[in-house]
């Protein structure tokens, strides 16, 4: 098991009175693609620059490779930074850009000369080294600054919401050649996004960040089948969250019924909240299913039909189903036991992970 | 619609009538047979003798230009790094402040900024001449270069700068390397624009030459007060051909540069369309 290259001991940060970060703690191992998953302002960009060295911790202490790192300036330490408009040099063409940091470390001028082109033809872009840096389309730009920090080979790569700038095929591309990339280098990546379809498809780690906090992190399977809390379940993917009362383990009961789950460690007759993902929802004649709802709105989206429906309570249900149905028809709804998840309210993750531990 | 274009011409020609017309004048005078501007008597190279004679003005000249050289160059060192400096302000309100500051000698008349000069190097006892106009040139020069200087800066993206730190630049390497280049058309634009402010500075210059050093405005003023001499239309005719060249050539070489560009992002598509 390769060992820790980063690690997070109780950080603060905080610019002038407003704390950005609030006791942040991780470890990051080498050679997985780690995603910082949040929305704007959630404090994942700043945990970002401070592994770069661009800030300093107000408190904790940052370590890389076991040796507290706080005040290594960014120069000198052995990590790069993909940014997130690129930050190529326009005075310079693709080669020298590329070479900026092994010139600056004095390497000699014929390893050089193969390094770049080796960069060059790992990002696609073999014989581009001469042009300018605004002759280059968005994503040759991007690929062009991935090429200029991976050139140096640095134990860890940043990625500051590197895609976010380009269009949604590109983007989807890229995302392919990035994970691809990462592992034929072996090298840590740790990519920042605030777009979690993104998070999902590159990552072995995501951590959810909000508010400062790491909320979870896991992997994309764990956080998108068992999130910790509501924000968490809504902000992965699309969810139903109906709140609820754990009566036994591995029985729930909402919408005035009793249902099996796979949850269990609660107290008994605990109020909770309960997730299902859209996509577990089947439609079934009325009165065939688990319970019934009336449909609302239907909107066609080329891969399924988006539904959206109401149960007596008024709870509305988001349902993805591949099956047409008609609006205001009154359908049933099935799902299994293992795609309801059970959320407590203030539960840490250490204390969720304990108790998924006991029953799984 | 095709009368107004006519209009519109007509206006044109008329404003650079206005604007060429003396200095048109005063070359075709400098041809002049004759000792004055009154009558045009016939054609002769004859001022163009004298003034290639007088070794006093030839001097002159080549003081002027190694006042506008010297002076520009070190205006914009001083005022490129100020404007850095100036940049890195964090307060918003300091920088506001010592922007004003700069701005204030921008408008400050001339004449005011010259007097405060004579009476400051009297004061501390510097011997009026070459040193004094250097020093003065390069003093007002100053806030010309920062205000050229700071916009190409703040349109430079920071993250720039934090890509040379994170590939492993010193903050030397940052600013010879990025940042520098970078904002190199602003530092030519401030040589260039202090390099003209002091070629034709008559004001400040007027009060601190002191004796046996002149400029050519000190100079050609000096003269122009003893009736104007055909020599000094014969200089004139000469400065304004060379600085019709060097727009010229200014001209020819953004063009190359442009067609340059042009022809390779030109070549770039056609690879591509391959």
């Amino acid at each position: 098991m390769a060992g820790k290259v980063i690690e997070f001991r109780h950080v603060i940060k905080s610019f002038d009175e407003t704390q950005v970060l609030k006791q942040i703690d991780f470890e990051i191992e080498a050679g997985k693609f780690y995603t910082l998953l949040g929305p704007s302002g959630c404090g994942k960009t700043t945990i970002l620059r401070l592994i770069a060295g661009f800030l300093h911790p107000t408190s904790g202490e940052i370590l890389f490779n076991g040796q507290t790192i706080n005040e290594v300036p960014a120069n000198q330490r052995q990590v790069n930074t993909v940014f997130q408009d690129y930050a190529l040099f326009p005075h310079l063409n693709v080669e020298q850009n590329v070479a900026f940091g092994l010139e600056i470390k004095k390497v000699d001028k014929k390893i050089i000369k193969n390094k770049i082109s080796d960069a060059l033809k790992l990002v696609q872009l073999s014989g581009y080294g001469q042009r300018n840096i605004d002759e280059l389309s968005g994503g040759q730009k991007q690929r062009v600054a991935i090429a200029r920090a991976i050139v140096n080979e640095p134990k860890v790569l940043l990625l500051d919401e590197p895609l976010s700038a380009l269009d949604h095929k590109l983007r989807k591309e890229m995302q392919g050649e990035l994970r691809a990339l990462q592992q034929r280098l072996g090298i840590t990546f740790i990519f920042v996004t605030h777009d979690q379809e993104e998070a999902l498809a590159m990552s072995d780690q995501i951590f959810v960040m909000n508010a400062g906090k790491i909320l979870q992190s896991g992997t994309p399977v764990d956080i998108y089948d068992e999130p910790i809390n509501h924000f968490v379940a809504d902000f992965i993917g699309e969810s139903n969250i109906i709140p609820g009362k754990m009566k036994d383990d591995y029985i729930v009961t909402f919408d005035g019924h009793d249902f099996e789950c796979v949850d269990a460690g609660m107290k008994t007759n605990e109020a909770v909240e309960i997730v299902i993902r859209p996509e577990d929802l089947d439609i079934a004649p009325a009165n065939t299913g688990k319970m019934n709802v009336t449909v609302d709105t239907q909107l066609f989206r080329g891969v399924d039909y988006q539904i959206t429906a109401h149960d007596v309570n008024d709870n509305e249900w988001k349902i993805n189903s591949i099956h047409k149905t008609t609006v205001g028809q009154m359908v049933g709804l099935n799902f299994d036991p293992e795609d309801i998840h059970v959320m407590r309210f203030g539960e840490d993750e250490a204390t969720f992970d304990a108790r998924l531990e006991q029953y799984e | 619609m095709k009368k107004k274009f006519h209009l519109s011409n007509l206006y044109l020609i008329l404003v650079f009538a206005v604007l060429y017309l003396p200095i048109l004048y005063l070359i075709f005078y400098s041809f002049n047979a004759g000792k004055t501007m009154d009558k045009f008597t016939g054609f002769s190279w004859q001022h163009y003798l004298t003034l290639f004679a007088d070794t006093r003005m030839i001097s002159i000249v080549i003081n002027t230009v190694i006042i506008a050289v010297l002076s520009a160059l070190i205006a914009t060192l001083i005022g490129t790094f100020g404007a850095l400096g100036i940049q890195q302000l964090r307060k918003r309100s300091l920088r506001n402040c010592i922007l004003s500051l700069n701005n204030v000698l921008m408008v400050s008349p001339d004449v005011i900024i010259g007097a405060s000069f004579l009476i400051f190097f009297t004061f501390l006892g510097i011997k009026l001449g070459f040193g004094s106009v250097l020093l003065s040139h390069i003093a007002f020069s100053i806030p010309i270069v920062v205000l050229m200087v700071l916009p190409k800066i703040d349109e430079m993206s920071q993250v720039m700068i934090d890509a040379a730190y994170d590939l492993g630049a010193t903050k030397w390497q940052a600013l010879t390397r990025v940042v520098l280049p970078a904002i190199t058309p602003g530092i030519f634009a401030g040589y260039f624009m202090a390099f003209t402010y002091s070629l034709d500075d008559f004001a400040v210059t007027f009060f601190v030459t002191g004796n046996g050093f002149s400029t050519l405005s000190v100079e050609i003023y000096s003269r122009a007060r003893q009736g104007i001499d055909l020599e000094v239309n014969a200089l004139s005719t000469l400065m304004f051909v060379v600085s019709l060249l060097l727009v010229g050539g200014y001209y020819a070489l953004t063009r190359y540069n442009e067609s340059k560009k042009i022809h390779r992002a030109r070549a770039a598509e056609e690879e591509i369309s391959q």
